[in-house]
């Protein structure tokens, strides 16, 4: 099989996150199947510990690559053809060589975009990491107004991220937002428009939450009603045509409410890897915790190129020979590329599976049954759970 | 047709947060924005690697000269591919 290059990379360098949001995709346990083996102190320290939950939370916490691990990183990744790399976490602000990363990115020749909360973004900061050559913002906000946002943020937010909106305008730097939308704040879709044109952003994503991590545990709360649904299509809709040549409007729908599957990264290992704070390297962000019984290798032990190349984890789902019915056979295979293996193993216990999200699925009635509690007009909501922090050792 | 609406005086240019570079994988021209890339055709990477300030009918002129090739066609093709840019938002009209 020819192995394609990769266009993007993710470099999600900290879990650690100033905000609590329920429907976060990090992995809930962050990642204690996959933290990094090749940390001996680490390993030592998961012998004396007393659970291991804790030994998860420490690995993963302690695990952290370093700056010039980073840069390697990247430095791989040019190497190997990809052009863009979005800075994530947890909160990337949090790591104090967030610059010094962003400069290696463009010494790279990499299109930047730091994926921020924007908390503590201070305005000293904001010109540094232009003049380190950032290319664009994704800034996310979880409402329109901060009772509700920093209801679901866990803390308080809101108020924040409206100033630093503006730091990022006045610093001529170009302003996306994101908003995750779920059941609690879907019906607000009419406002959040409205504030993404008082904060002159050029590019919006209205993106339904997906159900991974965090968000998996907590989807009893966070589905929205078929009609919530509909109605929010209608405005995303509508918007779209009136804002048309001003502000880039992407909506994506909750998936289960679809009947043929996502067609996720564009096929698994085809275009996108992600390195996770520890350095574990991903198909995906979310299929360290989606996928447990898929060993993913780790940039302190292999060079980027052979585990993009070369990997059981890369390789598993590559292309359409792995596929089984009824994928196989299916005319959109190589349109949908059977949907997304995280979901298929979340749902099905098999990655391998058809996307059950797809109609033609033996195990739809998985999804049918997610969506029937959520609209059966006698069970109210369910209550979240808060994304925890990992612990500090 | 769309096309006839911009101007022969038009300067276009690239948006903020947009990039033209040379990918060293294919060693094509390709476009960068915000979650995006698109690889380009010879005619959008000679256009955009002429928007340096010049009015469209200089690019025009600079191709045809340099390519020795018939204007009108050209200026059809240039005016198709700058409004289709435009109107993806890669290119900016001043």
């Amino acid at each position: 099989m020819t192995v394609p290059r990769p266009y993007a990379l993710l470099a999600e360098i900290t879990y650690r996150c100033p905000l609590h949001c329920p429907y976060c995709s990090n992995p809930a346990d962050y990642g204690g199947a996959t933290a990094s083996v090749a940390d001996p102190e680490a390993a030592s320290r998961s012998a004396d510990s007393t659970t291991a939950l804790m030994t998860a939370h420490n690995r993963a916490n302690t695990g952290e690559l370093t700056t010039d691990e980073w840069k390697r990183v990247i430095h791989e990744a040019a190497a190997l053809g990809v052009l863009q790399v979005g800075f994530s976490g947890g909160e990337p602000l949090a790591r104090r060589d967030l610059e010094e990363l962003i400069r290696a990115a463009r010494e790279a020749k990499l299109y930047t975009n730091l994926i921020t909360s924007g908390i503590g973004l201070a305005d000293h900061r904001v010109r540094v990491m232009r003049d380190a050559g950032l290319d664009s913002i994704q800034l996310s906000f979880q409402s329109d107004e901060s009772s509700l946002a920093d209801e679901i943020a866990g803390t308080r937010a809101h108020e924040s991220k409206l100033e630093v909106a503006a730091k990022i305008r006045a610093a001529g730097i170009p302003l996306s937002l994101n908003f995750v939308i779920h059941r609690h704040n879907i019906d607000r879709l009419p406002q959040m428009i409205e504030l993404t044109e008082a904060l002159d952003a050029e590019r919006v994503e209205l993106a339904n939450a997906q159900f991974y991590g965090w968000a998996f545990r907590n989807r009893a709360a966070l589905l929205p009603t078929c009609e919530q649904v509909d109605r929010a299509r209608e405005i995303a809709t509508a918007a779209k045509a009136r804002l048309a040549g001003k502000i880039d409007i992407f909506y994506v729908l909750p998936d289960y409410y679809e009947t043929r599957p996502k067609p996720c990264l564009n096929g698994w290992g085809q275009r996108y890897l992600t390195v996770n704070p520890n350095g574990d390297v991903l198909p995906c962000p979310t299929a360290s915790s989606a996928i447990p019984d898929l060993h993913f290798e780790n940039v302190r032990a292999r060079a980027l190129d052979w585990i993009w190349r070369e990997s059981e984890s890369f390789n598993r789902f590559r292309g359409i020979e792995w596929m089984p019915e009824p994928c196989r056979s299916c005319p959109q295979k190589e349109i949908d590329f059977g949907g997304c293996r995280c979901q298929a193993a979340l749902l099905t216990g098999n990655a391998a599976n058809t996307d059950p999200v797809c109609e033609f699925s033996p195990n739809r009635v998985v999804v049918d049954a997610a969506l029937r509690e959520v609209n059966s007009p006698s069970d109210p909501p369910a209550d979240w759970n808060y994304r925890t922090n990992p612990p500090v050792p | 047709m769309r096309t006839t609406t911009i101007s022969d005086l038009t300067r276009p240019s690239l948006p903020k947060g947009v990039r033209l570079q040379l990918d060293s994988t294919t060693g094509k021209s390709v476009l960068l924005f915000p979650e995006g890339v698109i690889e380009l055709n010879e005619t959008a990477n000679e256009i955009l690697s002429r928007c340096d300030g010049r009015t469209l009918a200089e690019i025009i002129a600079a191709l045809a000269e340099e390519y020795d090739i018939d204007g009108e066609a050209l200026a059809f093709d240039v005016r198709e591919t700058v409004t289709d840019l435009h109107r993806r938002k890669l290119i900016e009209l001043t």
